[in-house]
């Protein structure tokens, strides 16, 4: 009889059934589309891993002075960029690949979609107190420079953004970029780090930080063959 | 005490040294089973009642969690009723109370609000601009118990907690990450971080017991996002992208798995906050990740109805 009428004990068994089912799925982990994983700001290194391999295809990057760079710890590495051209997307991916950790870049957009890309790709806002949060757990950062429309120009180092690593005495890298619009070929040069010109107890240590950093990139890209960068008087923005 | 979060806090403090009297009141039982604390159902809008019960048992600490979030066990618009009713009662009748020694609130991640621009993990020091009705709801208990706090001159902790899932927590993420077609914002598809129900417990306990006079975030480590969620828990993906969204809703509501608007903008914009402070501030770390939880989630049996052998009404 009970084969013909499911009695009420049948229809506990196979609804616990079904959900022993749905727990070897749930402590299977899964794999494919659903195998990867994002970190605690969202950035998610399979993603990281095909934009990487695609940038791979594009350029053939040659990067110098990598071994500056810590191998843990907080550390900022402003670049000069070049206007739409995603200069800090493709530092932070190249330097993920050289260093072997995850680098983040600050700039990212807040809007869907490409927002949510770029927080895959390990973006940050540019808020000095996204910028502070992330060194505060230890984080390399990718700071751009504003976008120039001259490649061998550099833009102004937002000093507010430059703030959090003066405050916390993180290391700053200069890194000169040039990135061949056309041909294949791209160069990051990171020089040593840069330190505040004299101990400031306000915010004219960063300013006077930035400026610096803008001034040995200049110097840099004139190693590359460019001219050298206008000198910028010191002031508040 | 009526709640399982409530439950659970109250089962914790059994067990404290420094615990002496344990009282709770609450519209609804408590849901586990208390050995020393003592019980008082009152609804939260009776206010004479909880006033005297309060200012008869002067209590040294307060752990207010009296938060009804919306869509968890009662409509939006109950929800804040029911809230604002009980932090009137409690907070004022606890004003009255001569040997109050400290104060800790519940809130919760959705107070620093998720507008355009808006810090991706705020952390404590965040500016609150709540961006929903249950981020307005809990920054108006944060600051009326700050106030209270300040006036009357003790602590008063704020545990900003991210949205709590369990076995028996009533949670509208969860209900819905648990439906068999799950909803997903295709273009975004932001991360979120959750905590477990006994993770948030032990942070309002640690705080009472530190007395701590500040915000602090509890949540566990990690983020996960909506489509992985649902990848995890074998269930389907449903992608939207704009204008869907809304009869998304209604399905969803009369599927039995209402989404309020804070888990909407949690799908749409993502909720993560920094808890780097809670070992400094409460003096222990998350121990489980986002992804365990959520891992978890999907584990924790369904209600199995069996229907009754012979209807007799």
């Amino acid at each position: 009889m009970s084969q013909v009428i499911p009695m009420p004990v049948d229809r506990a068994d196979r609804a616990a059934r079904v959900e022993a089912r749905r727990e070897i799925a749930a402590a299977d982990p899964p794999t494919g589309v659903a195998g990867w994983d994002v970190d605690d700001w969202g950035r998610d290194a399979s993603f990281v891993g095909v934009a990487s391999f695609l940038t791979h295809l594009r350029w053939s990057t040659t990067v110098g002075g990598q071994e500056r760079l810590p191998a843990r710890g907080a550390a900022v590495v402003v670049i000069n960029s070049r206007r739409f051209g995603l200069t800090p997307w493709f530092v932070a991916l190249v330097l993920s690949g050289e260093t072997g950790r995850p680098v983040r870049f600050v700039g990212r957009p807040d809007t869907a979609p490409a927002g949510a890309v770029a927080r895959r790709l390990g973006g940050l806002l540019a808020r000095p107190d996204e910028v502070a949060s992330a060194l505060r757990d230890g984080e390399m950062l990718v700071v751009g420079a504003s976008g120039t429309m001259d490649p061998r120009a550099v833009g102004t180092v937002d000093h507010r953004l430059i703030g959090p690593a003066v405050e916390r005495r993180v290391p700053v890298f200069p890194a000169a970029v040039a990135v061949a619009q056309l041909a294949r070929r791209a160069n990051i040069e990171i020089a040593p780090a840069v330190k505040p010109p004299r101990r400031r107890r306000g915010p004219l240590g960063e300013l006077e930080l930035a400026d610096a950093v803008r001034i040995r990139i200049g110097q840099m890209l004139q190693e590359f063959g460019a001219p050298a960068p206008a000198p910028r008087s010191i002031g508040y923005r | 005490m009526g709640g399982d979060l409530g439950s659970r806090v109250a089962a914790l403090l059994e067990h404290e040294d420094w615990v002496g009297d344990l009282l709770g009141i609450d519209a609804d039982p408590p849901r586990r089973r208390l050995q020393r604390a003592a019980f008082h159902l009152a609804s939260a809008g009776d206010h004479d009642r909880i006033v005297a019960l309060v200012t008869d048992f002067d209590p040294h600490v307060v752990v207010h969690l009296s938060v009804w979030e919306p869509f968890s066990r009662a409509a939006p618009a109950q929800a804040r009723t029911f809230t604002d009713q009980a932090a009137t009662s409690f907070l004022g009748a606890v004003a009255e109370c001569r040997s109050l020694e400290s104060i800790v609130v519940r809130s919760g991640l959705e107070v620093y609000g998720r507008a355009r621009g808006a810090p991706t993990r705020p952390d404590e020091s965040a500016a609150v601009a709540p961006t929903s009705e249950f981020g307005r709801m809990l920054a108006e208990i944060e600051l009326t118990a700050a106030d209270l706090g300040r006036r009357i001159g003790v602590p008063v902790a704020a545990v900003r907690i991210g949205s709590v899932l369990g076995p028996h927590v009533p949670s509208p993420l969860g209900r819905l990450l648990r439906m068999p077609i799950v909803p997903f914002s295709a273009l975004a598809d932001p991360p979120f971080a959750v905590v477990e129900d006994t993770e948030a417990a032990r942070g309002f306990v640690a705080a009472a017991a530190r007395r701590l006079d500040q915000p602090v975030n509890v949540l566990a480590s990690g983020a996960i996002t909506a489509l992985q969620a649902i990848r995890r828990g074998s269930r389907v993906p449903f992608p939207l992208f704009g204008p869907d969204w809304r009869i998304a809703r209604m399905v969803s509501e009369l599927s039995g798995a209402p989404i309020p608007d804070h888990v909407l903008e949690t799908l749409h914009r993502g909720r993560l906050a920094d808890n780097g402070r809670m070992q400094e501030l409460l003096g222990f770390a998350a121990v489980s990740t986002t992804t365990e939880v959520i891992d978890k989630l999907y584990a924790w049996p369904s209600v199995v109805r069996i229907p009754a052998r012979q209807q007799v009404a």
